[in-house]
């Protein structure tokens, strides 16, 4: 079996001094997509942020294509490929779509092929196209999403990480995110998913991972979980 | 009546410029660290006192001791990056601590400036002489120079900061340092940057501003003070604003002291910026920085 | 009584017994002096520390409300003749208020922007005071302005201690002195130990919580500010009856940062840091008498590296040390 683009190796990490994740292990093989579900509050963001380094382990370790990154900085990890789309979007509020844009190829090898990667993006999400001017503090709630992941794919990248990308959007607006999403997958991206909304991605994601209170309490394909109502109903809320 | 307006306009013009110029750096500095450096002031002093040794000491031209003052100033504020904001920079105190650290640090550089040079006031050798007729008022080439070099280095911050690759960067970590962490900026060194560039800026201010007064160790307090208070004004953090704001103060310390008199300009622009904080908790042109409770 | 508070009282008890056996033993009055200057300075940094350490609030207040008290007591005593038994309370309270205006002027606004208003209060203060020429008075010594001016304010009365006890007048400054600290530091035990150091601690760790609960920073911030004024405030008119002289050198660079260090070395945010802070200071200022010209450096040098390197201070150190060899046993 191939070795897997991401290994996430027996992991603990947490805030001032006590841990939010206890001792979980997690696999990501390359081109698949991964949905982590489960309660607010039970360490979905805190694996993202440990994962793409803005958070430090307190054991364990964190492998990208065999190669250890547990303990570079966040720079360093995002220059091995791995991009981190944080919840809540982050967007560079002074700046224009365009600007925000342009950092999200900040590094060198992806400011090479700055023009290139724009016209990828504004191919995928057309409105960020005709915003590109416009600050982004002005921006909608979907507008903003749009930008974050726009964001996120202009540094290519190995690995897309998405925390809660329908995270406060009305349905059409999620299925437009969602479209988008897909056609990553099918152009062969790795992607990593944190999602609250289980529905949604219980038949698009190759695996679906529960976490409950800091650790992994099922692991499966979507259409197993559908199909394990109790799981739904003790985790989930039905 | 137009003389004096023409004198107010011509000073307080002045004036502004030079704050606007040392009140960028702190503003950035602010803006990306969340750092006060009350250190500003003392290498603003080391700077204008650099020129004076290069140019009056060594006898070298001019054309060596500005730059190398701003040089000197440059490295004095990366020295101040490496001694006090990174080894502070993961403590949950950072602000008070580094605030504290700095005003050390200030006093260090403040009292070797008067171990190296006395504290007798020397002359800022980098003056232009002579002046120019405006209406019936004289005004000094001195203010003319300092006015053009002042919009001169904006106008090269502003380049920087909007159209290069590294100012983007300091602009993203001064809105969200996590965020640019996920772009793959490296924040230490953004950091260390902004605190050479603020640096260098102090160095040329503190040549500016001894040039009009005299050169004394302790003089880089009050121009400090002054350069706060216009970033509190303006929003800490909001660099074009600090700079509106800075011309603004310039004129309006110029009517005050014509009006109330030298001494109490201070105060009475002191006065106005209390009226205005509570007014606009924010700064004029600040957000959401400062929380009402 | 927990654990804590305890061992707070005992240390409180030990120094105190220490504080009043001293004029007894150490005689000359030359360290007895020192020891009164010691005193008054604890009580500012023991307040000092609240303000900045507890309360998290940056003042740099801290000596303009010091000269306010002593200023206070000596105008009183000078121009409206009132004997300083009276104007030293009269200045504490005059203090209270002037730290209100400066509170509410300034707290309400963020950290940083709360250390630069009070610098520049403080400043224009003493502007105000060297700058103004204009004579008030004009007794025989010459042109008074109204704050004394540059040569500052004698002759406002004294304690009346020189006709009680003689040539050991001084032993007697030195028990009022004590006795004030004693009153101030009992004041920042309580405060740290008791509620309101819990809604500061609170305020501080989780501020959303603090909030639900109906803590409000500005109006907690400003008490505390206001109540550690009043204990400044009668620090500096203690100085003032002390010395029998006020001038603008209260204001100086010099003094705030010798004060700022004594916390800073003490470790702030401690009960018993800024006493040893302070004692810590004094005595190396002593000893460093002939090195006068570095003081400033050397000051500078202290704070910037005790901030950096041991930001718990003497009292944290101490601390650790104690926790270490504990669980060595």
């Amino acid at each position: 079996m191939a070795e897997p683009l991401l290994l996430v190796d027996s992991i603990s990490a947490g805030y001032l001094g006590r841990n939010v994740l206890h001792e979980i292990s997690l696999q990501v093989e390359e081109g698949s997509l991964v949905a982590i579900i489960g309660p607010n509050g039970h360490g979905k963001t805190t694996l993202l942020r440990a994962v793409s380094g803005l958070l430090g382990l307190h054991g364990g370790r964190i492998a990208l294509a065999g190669a250890d990154i547990h303990r570079r900085r966040p720079d360093e990890i995002v220059a091995a490929g791995i991009i981190h789309v944080p919840q809540g979007d982050m967007l560079f509020p002074d700046m224009t779509v365009l600007e925000n844009l342009q950092m999200g190829a900040y590094l060198p090898a992806a400011a090479a092929r700055m023009n290139q990667r724009l016209d990828e993006v504004f191919a995928l999400l057309p409105k960020l196209a005709e915003r590109r001017s416009q600050v982004a503090s002005t921006l909608s709630g979907g507008e903003r999403r749009m930008v974050g992941i726009g964001r996120g794919l202009m540094a290519g990248g190995r690995l897309l990480m998405l925390d809660e990308p329908s995270l406060g959007l009305a349905p059409i607006l999620i299925d437009q995110i969602y479209e988008v999403i897909l056609r990553l997958r099918a152009a062969g991206r790795t992607i990593v998913l944190v999602e609250e909304n289980v529905a949604r991605v219980a038949d698009k994601a190759d695996r679906i991972h529960l976490l409950d209170n800091g650790r992994f309490v099922w692991e499966g394909a979507g259409s197993e979980l559908m199909s394990r109502p109790e799981i739904l109903a003790t985790y989930l809320g039905g | 009546m137009s003389d004096v307006l023409i004198q107010i306009v011509a000073s307080g013009l002045t004036v502004g410029a030079m704050y606007a110029v040392s009140t960028i750096g702190l503003s950035l500095v602010y803006g990306s660290l969340g750092m006060l450096n009350m250190a500003h002031g003392a290498v603003l002093t080391f700077g204008g006192y650099i020129a004076y040794y290069i140019i009056t000491t060594l006898g070298l031209s001019p054309l060596v001791g500005a730059p190398a003052a701003v040089l000197v100033g440059a490295a004095l504020g990366l020295a101040i990056y490496v001694v006090a904001a990174l080894p502070l920079l993961r403590t949950r105190a950072f602000e008070t601590s580094v605030f504290i650290a700095t005003i050390g640090i200030g006093a260090v550089l403040e009292n070797l400036m008067l171990k190296l040079f006395g504290a007798y006031p020397l002359p800022q050798p980098l003056a232009a002489p002579g002046g120019i007729i405006v209406g019936r008022v004289h005004i000094p080439a001195q203010n003319i120079l300092i006015l053009v070099v002042s919009l001169a280095l904006m106008a090269l911050v502003a380049v920087l900061l909007q159209r290069t690759r590294i100012g983007r960067a300091v602009r993203a970590t001064a809105q969200n340092r996590e965020a640019a962490q996920l772009m793959g900026v490296r924040v230490g060194h953004v950091y260390a940057l902004v605190l050479a560039m603020s640096g260098a800026l102090a160095a040329v201010s503190g040549i500016m501003v001894s040039s009009l007064t005299t050169l004394s160790p302790t003089m880089g307090a009050d121009p400090m003070l002054k350069a706060f208070i216009v970033c509190v004004v303006a929003g800490l953090g909001n660099i074009y604003g600090a700079v509106v704001s800075a011309l603004l103060l310039g004129l309006l310390e110029a009517i005050a002291q014509y009006v109330v008199g030298v001494r109490f300009g201070f105060a009475t622009l002191l006065i106005l910026v209390i009226v205005v904080l509570i007014w606009r908790p924010y700064g004029l042109f600040g957000r959401r920085q400062v929380v009402r409770l | 009584m927990s654990a804590a508070s305890r061992r707070d009282l005992v240390v409180g008890l030990l120094l105190l017994a220490v504080a009043v056996a001293i004029p007894f033993v150490l005689t000359t009055r030359y360290i007895v002096t020192q020891a009164t200057l010691f005193f008054i300075w604890a009580i500012v940094v023991t307040q000092w520390n609240l303000v900045l350490g507890v309360g998290g609030i940056f003042s740099l207040a801290q000596m303009a409300l010091f000269a306010c008290g002593a200023y206070a007591a000596a105008l009183l005593g000078y121009y409206l003749q009132v004997p300083l038994w009276l104007g030293i309370p009269l200045a504490g309270l005059v203090t209270v208020l002037v730290s209100m205006l400066v509170g509410l002027a300034c707290l309400r606004l963020r950290g940083p922007y709360v250390a630069l208003l009070t610098l520049a209060i403080a400043q224009v203060i003493y502007i105000y005071i060297i700058n103004d020429t204009d004579c008030f008075t004009n007794p025989p010594s010459g042109c008074m302005p109204l704050f004394g001016g540059v040569r500052g304010i004698t002759k406002f009365g004294e304690l009346g201690f020189r006709d009680l006890f003689g040539t050991k007048f001084y032993v007697a400054n030195y028990y009022l002195t004590l006795f004030i600290l004693l009153l101030a530091t009992l004041f920042s035990i309580v405060i740290i130990r008791g509620p309101m150091g819990l809604a500061f601690q609170a305020l501080r760790d989780n501020p959303g919580y603090a909030l639900s609960r109906g803590i409000s920073r500005f109006k907690y911030q400003l008490w505390l500010f206001a109540l550690s004024a009043f204990f400044t405030g009668l620090a500096g008119a203690v100085y003032a009856a002390n010395f029998r002289a006020v001038g603008p050198d209260v204001f100086s660079i010099t003094l705030l940062l010798f004060l700022l260090s004594m916390i800073v070395v003490g470790g702030l945010g401690t009960i018993w840091g800024p006493l040893l802070g302070a004692a810590a200071l004094m005595l190396v200022d002593e000893g460093m008498k002939e090195f006068s010209d570095y003081r400033n450096i050397g000051l500078g040098v202290i704070l910037a590296a005790f901030v950096i390197l041991l930001p718990q201070g003497l009292v944290g150190a101490l601390a650790a040390l104690w926790r270490r060899r504990r669980s060595r046993a």
